[in-house]
């Protein structure tokens, strides 16, 4: 990481009697520390990164202090199998993770783990990235935790909640002995606020009090016959005490209303969602408390069945407000309420969309429907579908203002991005007669943004580091090769083992472009085992992907600096055709060019202001020759790469333009060149705090150019 | 609900404030000035946002809410805040850029009853507004006109310039013009306190900061753009041309056609610009006999502009011109922001390849090298790599040798085959004017097609030759009902424009062709509709 997270490892040594203020995810962390957990491990993505990140930033200061191991893993299986410390010792400790991509990575190990059983609190803290701004597939997480009868938590947005229900999630986890999924969304992940800290504990056993002896169990081995019994014990006694545990602690939380003849169940993280609808109805005040009774989830399941029975007994008729699809809770709770013999109408999906996020709006029509049908007993409803009628007033207003539709902004590769060069050199070969367009496997990291606009490339997307697996039942069944696409953070994920190790064993002949960005970029510039970081990292801990490639029995490697567009271009071109049969891999190389400029940037300004020399470098578009047909854009996309107002009062189409954000990668220039586009690119490069000799040979210029007959810029310079 | 707040002088609700950021503009930071500022007061506050991929160049919002009494007041209980802007609840909603500001209309979030809408009116463009082949920018007019009819209070300027004169970033801008809209809990003092204790960039955040409050409060303006600087060109006695054409022409074609006399001029020479003039001048014959003094004399002005452009084809040897000119070197330090004192050193890529060296032969040399060329694709990749840099003694005299062979040009292969075709199109306006206005105007604008350089142009060339040939030109004389031509005509150079690889060009001729067809007997009879 070429970032700092001091400020952040300060909050989590706050201690009793003071506050901590700040992010979510963070205060997730402070409640790892305070639970006195003695390992934690994971592997990066969004929203759950920034918890890897800081505490492995500081491994060597609180993190040695508190005799905490902090370990980035190589997946998310190896992650869930850190839980096994778990399994013999009480030892409580932590995972996270992306979900459920990272639930999918890591279920072989989650189900033994669950079968096993623990006997330190184990706790799986989990990204929800689901809805807005999600970069992954739509699904719930919901079914892992059915499956291997593991409790999962769904916490209410609320610090002061969030951090004791993780706390109270290690007691659950030892008091049912099972490990304990505890799913936060996006948003809640990034929310802000305040909690009282208390001081961090240390475990009973860490990397400072080591464990005394061993132990061994065959009960505790994924082996049958203790398969058999693990499984009895899990659903018969583990499972029970969880429920009863979460009844008696009262993890769930009953908030009484008014209008008792209704009310309505929703999940803990939606619950701020369900009041701010409730307020626009003037059904609840600010500080949370409503005039229906709500039944607020933070254990989702298990469900405890008589709480639900209670809440529901004497109601005409529940919401059950449930994100996402199947709609378990609901089937669950009309099923429970069946064998209660309870009549209570149960209603959620119908009135809520079956798929995607609940947004305010989505949430406001959902409850109104639910109101307006089941008509509290003495509830006026005018101000229920007053609040949806202005709702649809105002959107319809803005759209007959408007016009029309807002042009949307898909996400694209970041100024300067090495992974660009790439897609131009593939948009470019295509182009070539003899190779054409070709299917192309992708894989999951920056590089998926490929897909959409301008560059429209990559055919498949099937999970994190599968771009060369995907490929193989495909590339047969075409008549020339196709061209797989993996980061270098996917190559080490899974790629390595499931793709490059398939590939050379099954002999595919066919093409592989390993982005080799140098970080896990797409989650926060991770380091990953090859990462140099400019050459921070220390050479002998560096695992370069060349000599794995080439361990694996992989002859056809060659690297190339991405930039290079053209020379990019005829490498692809010689690994589209070469007679050499076998799998052909690009290690397309350049590094991560957020990461880069934020260890650059610094520097460059200490240079500057120290009046050390420095060449700046910024590419431009001649305004008097550009014509503005803008195949430049469409072959780079580039955020720094625009359109300005034609000034010439003759054209009328707008002008590209480098903008200052420019970073001076040179791509627009390579691009011009090798697509032989257009002449009107150009190099500056302007040399700051220049030597005398700079200053002698540029004066001389100047003053043999004029004499041509070139003039001289000098007056208007610095205009 | 007033009832259920213990305590009167408790307020009922929580401020609002959503911020509609790009990806890097700093949106988080300024969510955290904002938070910081709220803490500083002991007001509970929350604040959310959506990183992830929509931070790289993606829409991404921030939300923020605040209660506005201290903690100290509240007795231990604690507002239930929300994660998301909510339509309809909005107080402030603030936006980093004129789109963002329509797409948060669009959302519902600003309402007449709450809402300040703080937006800058710059636009930083979508991919597909950029990547079409000719102007694909969203039309902003209605945005304006939306923002100030359903904002209970609008400000909108443009932000960005602000931030530019001030040497700073535009979140700190932003951030002023929050604190100066005065519709925020939160006083001015607060936030520029949050600055401080920030403690990044704090001296150029403070000034973003002020220079946004300042103007908002009516203490500043903002500064004007520097004027453009100097086309360049030779020095040439333009007087008795322009004489000429400010006696013939009318008011309205004035401008483009002065300016075509002094591009042509200085493109090749006087003769040039004379040959121009004779053009505009058929033009404008043509539009008087088709009643264009009704028409403000589009046809005039828009022939004449293509007519300037066509005939100032952009080769090799205008493009070293172009490039060697004391002029474009001062622009190009301003563009790049180059200081008083630091030397630059502009590279330039030329990449010639056997097209553009015929394109410099005698006719029949070019025309024999380029069958040649045709014969074998791989001769057409065949190209020489020329990076000039042209602050350098060498650099510039390759560039003085390549424009001074503009003496040499009219004898060359390539404006032998331009003018064949400039005359072709010249006479189908004349002709097709005879028949319609429109026809005429749609035929006169046909030439935005043949744009670029190298593939680019050669496609683009390819696509006027199919749609004037196909289209323009019979339509100009006998086929159709010239205005189903006319009609035609727009669609099919929107759909050239819109595909650069021609695919929508397909179709779109593949309809013309089949509805004129129809509906064009051979008798040419207008009758038919």
């Amino acid at each position: 990481m070429e970032r700092s997270f001091a400020k952040e490892v300060e909050l989590l040594r706050k201690g009793d009697g003071e506050y901590f203020e700040g992010e979510g995810i963070l205060a997730i962390t402070k409640a790892l520390l305070q639970s006195g957990v003695s390992y934690v491990g994971g592997y990066q993505g969004a929203p759950v990164s920034h918890l890897m990140d800081v505490l492995t930033s500081d491994s060597k200061g609180l993190m040695a202090e508190l005799g905490v191991h902090t370990e980035t893993c190589a997946n998310e299986a190896a992650a869930a199998a850190m839980l096994a410390a778990s399994v013999n010792y009480p030892i409580r400790g932590a995972v996270t993770w992306k979900s459920t991509v990272g639930t999918n990575v890591a279920a072989d190990a989650l189900s033994n783990v669950a079968s096993c059983g623990v006997v330190g609190g184990a706790l799986i803290i989990l990204g929800e990235d689901y809805g807005e701004g999600s970069s992954i597939i739509q699904e719930r997480t919901h079914p892992f935790a059915m499956k291997c009868s593991m409790p999962l938590m769904d916490p209410r947005t609320s610090h002061p909640r969030m951090v004791a229900l993780i706390e109270k999630g290690f007691e659950l986890s030892e008091a049912s002995n099972t490990p304990v999924m505890v799913e936060f969304r996006i948003r809640a992940c990034h929310v802000t606020g305040r909690f009282a800290t208390k001081d961090n504990r240390q475990g009973e056993y860490s990397t400072n009090r080591p464990i005394p002896k061993h132990d061994f169990s065959l009960e505790r081995i994924a082996l049958p016959p203790a398969t058999y019994s693990q499984e009895e014990r899990k659903v018969e006694q583990r499972l029970p005490a969880a429920v009863d545990f979460i009844r008696e602690n009262a993890l769930n939380e009953v908030f009484d209303g008014a209008y008792d003849d209704v009310g309505i169940v929703c999940q803990g993280g939606l619950f701020n969602s369900v009041i701010r609808g409730l307020q626009q109805m003037g059904l609840a005040n600010v500080f949370g408390e409503s005039e229906l009774p709500i039944l607020c989830l933070n254990v989702t399941y298990p469900l405890v069945d008589d709480e639900i029975a209670a809440f529901c007994a004497g109601k005409r008729a529940v919401l059950v407000v449930e994100e996402g699809f199947p709609d378990y809770l609901e089937q669950a709770i009309n099923a429970l309420l069946r064998k209660a013999d309870l009549n209570t109408g149960i209603h959620g999906k119908g009135l809520f969309p079956k798929a995607g996020e609940y947004q305010p709006e989505v949430m406001l029509r959902g409850l109104a429907g639910f109101i307006e049908g089941a008509v509290p007993r003495g509830l006026d409803l005018a101000p229920v579908s007053q609040a949806v009628a202005e709702l649809d007033r105002t959107k319809a207003a803005a759209a007959e203002l408007l016009g029309g539709g807002v042009p949307k902004r898909p996400p694209g590769f970041c100024t300067g991005c090495p992974e660009r060069p790439v897609f131009s050199a593939i948009k470019l070969v295509q182009r070539e007669e003899d190779i054409g367009e070709f299917h192309i496997s992708a894989d999951i990291g920056c590089h998926s943004f490929a897909a959409l606009p301008p560059f429209g490339l990559g055919n498949t997307i099937t999970g994190y580091g599968l771009g060369l697996s995907s490929s193989a039942g495909v590339a047969p069944q075409f008549e020339k090769r196709m061209v797989s696409i993996m980061g270098d953070g996917g190559f080490w994920h899974n790629g390595l083992a499931t793709g490059v190790s398939g590939a050379a064993f099954n002999k595919h002949d066919s093409v592989l472009v390993i982005m080799a960005n140098g970080y896990s970029s797409a989650t926060g510039q991770q380091h990953i085992p090859s990462t140099t970081a400019g050459g921070a990292v220390p050479g002998d801990t560096v695992m370069p992907i060349e000599r794995a490639l080439r361990g694996l029995g992989v002859t056809w490697v060659r690297k190339q600096y991405t930039y290079r567009v053209g020379k990019m271009k005829k490498l692809l071109h010689e690994a589209l055709t070469t007679r050499e049969k076998g799998l052909k891999v690009i290690i397309a190389e350049a590094e991560c060019q957020i990461a880069k400029q934020r260890r650059l940037r610094p520097l460059l300004r200490k240079a500057l202001d120290a009046g050390k020399r420095v060449v700046r470098t910024r590419f431009g578009v001649d305004e008097d020759s550009c014509t503005g047909d803008h195949s430049c854009i469409r072959l780079s996309g580039c955020p720094s790469l625009t359109v300005k107002p034609n000034p010439d009062p003759l054209r009328k189409d707008p002008i590209a333009h480098v903008n200052n954000g420019c970073v001076g990668c040179g791509l627009c220039g390579e691009v011009a060149d090798a697509a032989v586009l257009c002449p009107s690119f150009y190099k500056a490069d302007i040399v700051q705090n220049p030597s005398r000799i700079d200053r002698a040979l540029d004066r001389t210029r100047r003053r043999v150019i004029g004499a041509m007959g070139g003039g001289s810029d000098r007056a208007e310079a610095g205009a | 609900m007033n009832a259920a707040v213990n305590g009167a002088d408790l307020p009922e609700r929580s401020f609002t404030m959503v911020v509609g950021a790009l990806g890097g503009e700093g949106g988080g930071v300024l969510a955290n000035w904002i938070v910081a500022a709220a803490e500083s007061l002991d007001f509970p506050v929350q604040s959310t946002s959506i990183p992830g991929v929509a931070q790289r160049t993606g829409a991404t919002t921030y939300y923020i809410e605040i209660y506005p009494a201290p903690y100290a007041v509240l007795g231990g209980r604690s507002p239930v805040m929300a994660l998301y802007a909510t339509p309809g609840n909005m107080d402030v909603v603030v936006a980093s850029e004129l789109m963002e500001a329509g797409r948060a209309l669009e959302l519902g979030w600003v309402t007449d009853r709450r809402t300040t809408l703080i937006a800058s009116t710059h636009r930083i463009y979508s991919i597909q507004e950029k990547s079409a082949m000719g102007d694909g920018r969203f039309e902003t007019g209605n945005l304006v006109k939306a923002a100030d009819g359903m904002a209970n209070r609008a400000i909108l300027f443009d932000m960005d310039r602000l931030a530019q004169a001030n040497d700073t970033a535009i979140n700190a801008v932003i951030l002023g013009v929050i604190a100066g809209s005065d519709a925020t809990p939160i006083p001015a003092e607060a936030f520029e306190k949050a600055i401080e204790i920030s403690g990044v960039a704090v001296s150029a955040n403070l000034r973003g900061f002020r220079a946004g409050l300042g103007f908002v409060r009516g203490d500043a303006r903002i500064p004007e753009p520097p004027p453009p600087l100097p086309r360049g060109g030779r020095e040439i006695d333009l007087d008795s041309l322009l004489t000429k054409s400010a006696e013939d022409f009318p008011a309205a074609a004035q401008r483009v056609v002065q300016e075509g006399i002094r591009r042509t001029v200085d493109y090749q020479d006087p003769g040039y610009g004379q040959r121009f003039l004779e053009g505009a001048a058929r033009f404008l014959a043509a539009d008087r006999s088709a009643g264009g003094a009704d028409r403000n004399f589009d046809l005039t002005v828009e022939a004449s502009r293509y007519l300037a452009l066509w005939m100032t084809y952009e080769d090799i040897i205008r493009v070293a011109d172009l490039k060697g000119r004391p002029e474009r070197m001062a622009r190009v330090r301003r563009e790049v922001g180059a200081r008083e004192g630091e030397p630059l050193v502009v590279t330039e890529f030329l990449k010639p390849g056997f097209e553009e060296l015929a394109s410099v032969l005698p006719p029949a040399l070019g025309r024999g090298l380029m069958r040649w060329t045709d014969r074998k694709p791989s001769r057409r990749k065949v190209h020489l790599a020329m990076r000039v840099k042209t602050n350098t003694v060498f650099g510039y005299a390759r560039l003085r040798a390549l424009a001074a062979l503009r003496f040499w040009r009219p004898r060359t292969y390539r404006f032998a085959e331009e003018w064949a075709e400039i005359a072709a199109w010249i006479d189908a306006v004349e002709a097709a004017a005879a028949r319609s206005y429109d026809l005429a105007l749609a035929i006169a604008e046909l030439p935005n097609l043949r744009k670029g350089y190298s593939d680019t142009h050669r496609r683009g060339v390819a696509n006027y030759r199919r749609v004037f040939a196909g289209l323009a030109r019979p339509a100009a004389q006998t086929a159709g009902d010239p205005a189903d031509a006319a009609a035609a005509l727009d669609e099919v150079r929107r759909a050239a424009l819109a595909d650069p690889e021609g695919e929508a060009l397909d179709a779109a001729l593949a309809a013309a062709s089949a509805q004129i067809g129809r509906a064009a007997p051979d008798t040419g009879s207008a009758a038919a509709g």
